[in-house]
């Protein structure tokens, strides 16, 4: 039987980098649309649709890595959530957590690169004329509100990342592995154990 | 408070401009909440000795 102290092995090298660099540019996206709002001027466009497009690129290869490398099953809310110590690799806070990313994330992405055409960068002309200017205050609307959203979830992530009794799944971020006692406390380790 | 930004199109008809900038501090505010809440259920929590 396998000791308490042995460690598993929770996010690969990959999965850790992909979070980080997600973290880095949501916080630069947001540093840089939501400080001109507050009064703080600087030219914030160039870095915002720079990192738009590296946040783009990440959540595919994500998407990706998961369809196809990875058990998508494993992030989706199940019965077995609901039970003390049921849940597999994911509680049910962290899978809704994710979805509330995922959903912020991609109404942010699928906007942002709308609004690339209205607004211009160096690989695409501007052009505000292939949609009304009531179309554009929508896809505005929408890329507003996740950003708003956005501000309330990095609050909670950070906010729950940090508690003492969660800091381990912090520490699996940062280094990779979790040990299985700390893992039992909320896990079903059959699960964890059969990948799910 | 307003919810929403709005403007003029070429013809005077007003639309959306996008979301109110007022909601900032209520995104902001709204998570201390949550935060504030989840901090004294666990206090109460752990003041039963349940964990």
């Amino acid at each position: 039987m396998a000791s308490d102290n042995q460690k598993i092995t929770r996010h690969a090298g990959i999965d850790r980098a992909f979070h980080w660099i997600m973290a880095a540019t949501v916080l630069l996206l947001m540093i840089t649309s939501l400080l001109p709002v507050l009064g703080i001027r600087f030219a914030w466009y160039g870095v915002h649709w720079v990192s738009g497009l590296l946040l783009t690129a990440i959540i595919a290869g994500h998407i990706l890595r998961a369809l196809f490398v990875q058990k998508p099953r494993v992030i989706m809310i199940a019965g077995a959530d609901f039970k003390p110590r049921g849940a597999g690799k994911y509680t049910l806070p962290q899978k809704l957590m994710h979805l509330a990313w995922a959903v912020v994330v991609l109404v942010a992405i699928v906007t942002g690169l709308l609004l690339l055409r209205k607004a211009g960068v160096s690989f695409l002309e501007r052009d505000p004329y292939v949609r009304t200017l009531a179309a554009w205050g929508i896809i505005t609307l929408l890329h507003d509100l996740a950003a708003l959203l956005s501000v309330f979830l990095v609050l909670l992530h950070v906010y729950f990342a940090i508690l003492p009794e969660k800091r381990a799944y912090l520490r699996s971020m940062l280094k990779g592995s979790i040990s299985r006692a700390e893992l039992g406390q909320e896990h079903d380790l059959s699960k964890v154990d059969r990948g799910d | 408070m307003n919810l929403l930004r709005f403007g003029h199109d070429t013809y005077g008809n007003r639309i959306i401009d996008g979301a109110s900038w007022d909601l900032l501090p209520v995104a902001f505010w709204a998570g201390i909440a949550v935060i504030v809440v989840h901090l004294v259920v666990r206090a109460m929590k752990r003041g039963k000795g349940g964990g």
